[in-house]
């Protein structure tokens, strides 16, 4: 009886593995989508149309389509033309911003919904209680570019047709791509605080170095940052707002000196700061590609092997340290020349008497 | 109805005159109403979504003939610098109003005629000119209308307004529902072109049910108040807000229906010896045979 009741336990949790209940895609409480305590099938309670908390598809922006033209409101038609919505680059866009949940509120577990399957197109409509199809666009639309343009103004998106519905241009548009974000190397911030005024925040070296994504930092914009067409609306940020973005690598609470100084700070120098001088080829790397523990800068041996452990003279091209060897030397093992672990000056004495390198080469020097 | 005879209305106003046996004249006046219907058509306004484009003045404009600038001219916003009320060149007004929480997103107000349930100017019509419609709609009859300018006073909304321009041929305008347009099932053109549907039309019914859901879902965006779910009655046309109405110019009203102008002006300006109502309808009359009396002139010519 034992094991008949134990098979049935792992054939129906290997059942239930299957077909996963879709809420452990996401933080989720049953609460926000249901009503009922137990929503079942039949009766599945699903509260109408959240706005938040309820995308459960995800994918990235470079497989959602590109350009959109919407041309469902023949009336209007007669006055605006129709909007080619570059869709595309608002969804590469959106995610220093709310992300593609911004506009897909509402989307069950299953393939992404378009606008039109919950929409209805018809303004004169039996259930009124969400937007129809024009509506909901045009909210979508307005609520951030109006915050941007400080107008709302129809032609900022559609063309006046002059009643000829001859001029709508229909044709597909061709990709567009958004112009290249100039970055800044470095920003010096005057601050008001009294023991370290100046903060010498070094953005390509986050980028570059330290590896950080766009979003990491800048996640919860408006499209408003940086399309403001009145750049003296924006509102400065708050100091706790600004230490936000920091806080997630340094400790803003305790170690003021760190990027408060009276003075500017210069950039991150590996040899200053530990005392191991990076050479040219490792100087180009982000620092977790060395320290691969998230947030563990410390505890690296210096010793190539370290991380080069899958190194061999079968897979290792000499040619890139400036060195291509000869095809005798290339049949050795790396620890015959190198023969203290340290791969910087080789050693001949393993077959050769009274030779040194560099006055005898291995091979012929690419640089 | 719309052809009534002088003799008809000589009647009515006879049976007025004799009402100075101390009948009450409101309720005589009231009694010509057609009986709204239980469950009106109306529109559910949201000035939390209403981007002040003022679209629907242009829409409103061309469905009535009225005078108006090309579309485009409404995108400009100096429109908003002064406060403006609903008039005969315009039926439908947009004011905006500062959001004090968001400085990028002001209120915008939509104004035009409620369509009360139970509406004041109807009432206080001494010609039974403003009539209730089955869908809702307040209308009047050009025909009858004699621009005594009752409706105008009795109004809670301050609705109606004279067309001063052409003193011979009087005449009150305000917003008809789009009388004409739903009668063929069309949309009132207001709500047609509205880009963000800030103004739903539907049943009366179905419209509280949905700004109360909207009430229950954001009640950080909204007031739990919904304007015209009892005010003066009920009114066809409802509204939600972020803000308090009577910071968004509304007026305050009680619950209970207006009463109609005619018993103000009953127990104010009248208090005379003379009972109201044969006044009323001494000088409705006189102003109405004159009307006609100018109207058909040209005709005899
Ligand atoms: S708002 Fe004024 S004009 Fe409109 S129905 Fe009510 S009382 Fe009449
Ligand atoms: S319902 Fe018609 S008359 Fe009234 S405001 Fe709208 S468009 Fe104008
Ligand atoms: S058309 Fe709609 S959004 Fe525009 S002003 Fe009128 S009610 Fe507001």
């Amino acid at each position: 009886m034992k094991i008949i009741s134990m098979i049935i336990i792992i054939l129906s949790t290997g059942l239930f593995a299957q077909e996963k209940p879709h809420f452990v895609t996401q933080e989720l409480q049953c609460s926000t989508c249901h009503t009922c305590e137990v929503p079942t099938k039949n009766n599945p309670c699903v509260r109408e149309c959240i706005r938040e908390y309820l995308v459960s598809v995800k994918h990235s922006a470079k497989e959602a389509p590109e350009n959109i033209l919407i041309n469902r409101f023949e009336k209007i038609e007669n006055i605006y033309q129709p909007v080619h919505f570059t869709h595309q680059l608002h969804a590469e866009m959106s995610h220093l911003a709310g992300g593609c949940q911004t506009c897909h509120h509402y989307n069950p577990p299953g393939r992404i919904l378009t606008c039109i399957e919950c929409h209805e197109t018809g303004r004169k409509r039996e259930d009124i209680s969400k937007p129809d199809l024009k509506a909901a666009y045009h909210r979508q639309c307005i609520d951030c570019h109006r915050g941007w343009s400080h107008e709302i103004n129809c032609v900022s998106c559609h063309a006046m047709n002059e009643g000829k519905p001859s001029n709508i241009d229909t044709k597909p548009m061709p990709k567009t791509v958004h112009p290249e974000i100039k970055t800044p190397e470095r920003m010096v911030i005057n601050t008001e605080y009294a023991n370290g005024k100046i903060v010498t925040f070094n953005h390509k070296e986050h980028v570059d170095l330290f590896g950080l994504e766009c979003q990491s930092c800048h996640s919860q914009e408006s499209c408003i940052k940086c399309h403001d067409k009145n750049p003296d609306k924006l509102k400065s940020k708050m100091v706790h707002e600004t230490h936000e973005n920091c806080a997630s690598c340094h400790d803003t609470d305790n170690n003021c000196s760190s990027c408060h100084a009276q003075k500017e700070k210069p950039g991150f120098d590996h040899g200053q700061r530990t005392g191991w001088q990076l050479n040219k080829l490792h100087s180009k790397l982000s620092c977790s590609s060395c320290h691969q523990k998230k947030g563990v800068f410390t505890g690296l041996k210096s010793k190539c092997s370290n991380c080069h452990d899958s190194w061999s003279s079968e897979n290792f091209d000499h040619a890139i340290t400036g060195l291509r060897l000869d095809e005798i030397h290339l049949e050795n093992e790396c620890a015959d020349c190198h023969i203290d672990d340290n791969f910087t000056k080789p050693s001949c004495g393993n077959c050769h008497d009274d030779i040194e390198y560099p006055d005898f080469m291995p091979g012929t020097l690419t640089k | 109805m719309k052809n009534q005879s002088r003799r008809d209305f000589l009647k009515i106003t006879t049976i007025s005159a004799t009402a100075l046996v101390g009948a009450s004249a409101t309720k005589l006046f009231a009694s010509g109403n057609p009986t709204s219907s239980i469950d009106p058509m109306g529109v559910l306004v949201d000035t939390t979504v209403c981007i002040g484009c003022r679209k629907c003045e242009w829409a409103c404009k061309k469905a009535h003939n009225i005078d108006t600038k090309p579309i485009e001219d409404y995108d400009n916003r100096s429109a908003f610098e002064n406060y403006r009320r609903p008039d005969h060149t315009s039926l439908t007004v947009v004011n905006e109003f500062r959001n004090p929480t968001a400085e990028s997103k002001p209120y915008d107000v939509k104004v035009q005629c409620m369509h009360c349930n139970e509406p004041a100017c109807v009432s206080a019509c001494i010609v039974g000119a403003m009539t209730k419609q089955e869908n809702g709609s307040v209308i009047w009859d050009t025909d009858k209308c004699i621009g005594c300018r009752f409706c105008m006073v009795a109004c809670p909304f301050q609705i109606p307004t004279f067309e001063y321009h052409k003193a011979l041929q009087p005449d009150i305008t305000k917003c008809d529902f789009c009388f004409e347009r739903t009668k063929e099932a069309l949309l009132p053109a207001c709500v047609e072109i509205c880009p963000v549907e800030a103004v739903t039309y539907g049943k009366r019914s179905e419209l509280l049910k949905l700004a109360k859901k909207r009430i229950n879902l954001y009640p950080e965006r909204y007031k739990e108040h919904i304007l015209g779910e009892h005010e003066v009655g009920g009114t066809s046309w409802m509204y939600l807000a972020g803000m308090d109405f009577d910071k968004l110019k509304f007026p305050k009203l009680s619950t209970k229906a207006a009463p109609g102008v005619s018993e103000a002006i009953q127990h104010g300006i009248f208090s005379y010896f003379v009972p109201p109502a044969s006044l009323f309808a001494l000088l409705g009359g006189i102003m109405w045979l004159n009307k006609n009396k100018s109207k058909s002139e040209p005709d005899t010519e």
